[in-house]
């Protein structure tokens, strides 16, 4: 993970909170949370090389798919979930939002932007988006529910979901001033911290 | 690798959760590789219903330990670096003491008078064990099936003495099917005309066709149906090579073959009282679920399950995993695809012998 990423997640979560991060990959947040916040951090990943990654840092790390069985971690008081780039892969997003905050008080989610400048360009010439971030062609990416920032806050509005703070990061992933005036059309990836009232 | 088999006494004997008590007991003691200095890389594996401990290594008779495959030299469990012990457990039949051992009230063997014991005596038992070779905590604890139980029960009896625990192919109780197919295979043997009440030592029998189809039985149920189709699918015997003339089914050799060979070498009370052992665990116990059970443990812990296990399937490993997040402990929960069924946790593949061995390592 970008090295911007992780330090702006790191700064959303609180010292020796307990942690669960959706698609973890190889857990290398989660090690970075360890390390820094000493935090209790679970990792949730379907890819068993990826797992034996996790395993190897000491990353506590379930098997699961991320469509099926997020309620199932409900009685273990999170208070924080983490999906990063992960939801536009998921089969109900809007489910699995209400249910990460259904599971933790606190929930942060990344997500590329498809309202990018590149992407609308790609599509205004008539082919699906195929950028650094991301890379895929149409049939071969997991990006099955893209959307743009201004459609992920819509979301979050009807879901009476609120936005506690957000950050938009340009192609470089990094924050700057010129992509906060129009982040829908100037960022390539917009990180949430949400809150369920 | 350096391998030590050792009869051992304990004079002190044990007090067993049954209530009754053994005044002295033997355990049959196997070890692998060398106790560091400051005797911080001890490894106890636990064995499973029928394994015992002999569970790495060739013998003299050319046979490999039932878990060869995981424990060795640069293995996923590796003896260069860990001291692995095994002992038979107590009610087994290769060495222990047990129900052909000799009662010394009565002076003949106990058979079905040996007392019953329990996951916990089991534990406890190896606790003793612990203290006789001065170790002071296991770097890990781990098996599969019933072995994976006494892993389970470690990390809750024992929670200052091992750091890590491997509870594969297991759960945290038998189910009501667990307890269906193993009291069918009790029944086959109590059937027995040579059974004699469990007695049958003194009368110089065995009951050898009960524990015969005790384990043929017990045998369908490690298998996965995957497994058997592409194994055996519907082929017929070889003429040549049948056990019996009446065989049709290249699976009805194997089966009776297999029982044969195991009802030469397993005792049948022992059948009974490991099988009784295993229905009969339940860590949540007396302690109001498996929550609560799990409250004081320390242990790191490694679930792993098997898709084609359909005896303790992986969902029986996420019961755990998740009453243990629900108690801040750290634990992972893998799911791996193994074709053997629940005999998958005997076997090495890439995966799991790599996720076992970073987890000990880590």
């Amino acid at each position: 993970m970008a090295k911007k990423l992780t330090k702006i997640i790191t700064a959303w979560v609180p010292q020796d909170s307990k942690v669960i991060d959706f698609g973890c990959g190889d857990g290398s947040l989660l090690k970075e949370l360890i390390d820094s916040k000493k935090i209790l951090g679970y990792g949730v990943e379907i890819n068993n090389k990826k797992i034996e990654e996790c395993i190897a840092k000491g990353v506590p790390v379930i098997k699961q798919d991320i469509d099926k069985g997020l309620h199932e971690f409900e009685s273990s008081n999170f208070d924080i979930s983490i999906m990063a780039r992960s939801i536009q892969c998921l089969k109900d997003p809007s489910l699995a939002l209400n249910r990460m905050l259904k599971l933790s008080k606190r929930c942060v989610v990344t997500l590329p932007n498809l309202g990018y400048w590149k992407c609308r360009i790609n599509l205004a010439s008539g082919k699906m988006p195929v950028t650094p971030e991301l890379p895929s062609s149409w049939h071969e990416t997991e990006n099955i529910h893209l959307c743009t920032i201004k459609d992920f806050e819509s979301l979050c509005k009807e879901e009476d979901i609120k936005i506690k703070d957000k950050v938009f990061l340009n192609s470089k992933g990094k924050q700057s001033k010129v992509v906060s005036i129009s982040p829908n059309l100037l960022a390539t990836e917009g990180v949430y911290l949400l809150e369920k009232e | 690798m350096k391998t030590k088999t050792e009869l051992m006494f304990f004079t002190d004997g044990i007090d067993l959760e049954s209530g009754d008590r053994l005044d002295a007991f033997e355990l049959m003691v196997e070890s692998y590789g060398k106790l560091n200095e400051s005797k911080s890389n001890a490894v106890l594996v636990c064995h499973a219903f029928s394994g015992n401990h002999f569970a790495a290594g060739k013998n003299d008779d050319g046979e490999t330990g039932w878990w060869n495959q995981i424990i060795g030299p640069e293995k996923a469990i590796d003896t260069n670096k860990f001291f692995v012990i095994c002992c038979n457990n107590l009610g087994g039949c290769s060495g222990s003491s047990g129900p052909k051992s000799i009662n010394p009230k009565t002076n003949k063997a106990y058979g079905s008078s040996f007392p019953q014991v329990s996951v916990s005596d089991w534990v406890n038992s190896q606790k003793i064990l612990m203290d006789k070779l001065n170790i002071p905590s296991w770097e890990m604890v781990l098996g599969g099936s019933l072995g994976g139980m006494q892993a389970l029960q470690w990390s809750i009896a024992y929670p200052e003495k091992i750091k890590k625990a491997g509870i594969f192919a297991a759960a945290a109780k038998s189910s009501t099917q667990n307890i269906a197919m193993n009291e069918v295979a009790r029944e086959s043997i109590r059937k027995d005309k040579n059974f004699h009440d469990g007695n049958y030592i003194e009368q110089g029998v065995i009951p050898k066709n009960g524990i015969k189809t005790a384990r043929m039985l017990g045998h369908i149920t490690y298998l996965s149906e995957k497994h058997m189709n592409s194994r055996f699918g519907r082929k017929f015997q070889d003429d040549d090579s049948k056990v019996d003339q009446d065989v049709d089914f290249e699976v009805e050799n194997y089966l009776r073959y297999k029982g044969e060979k195991f009802s030469e070498v397993f005792d049948a009370n022992t059948y009974i009282l490991m099988t009784k052992a295993m229905d009969g665990y339940d860590a949540a116990g007396k302690l109001n679920g498996l929550e609560n059970a799990l409250e004081g443990v320390a242990a790191e812990l490694l679930i792993i399950g098997f898709y084609s296990d359909w005896l303790y399937p992986p969902e029986r490993g996420k019961e755990i995993q998740i009453a243990a997040m629900n108690n801040n402990i750290k634990s992972s929960y893998v799911v791996l695809d193994g074709d053997h069924g629940h005999d998958s946790f005997l076997f090495h593949n890439d995966q799991y012998s790599q996720i076992i061995r970073k987890f000990i390592q880590s």
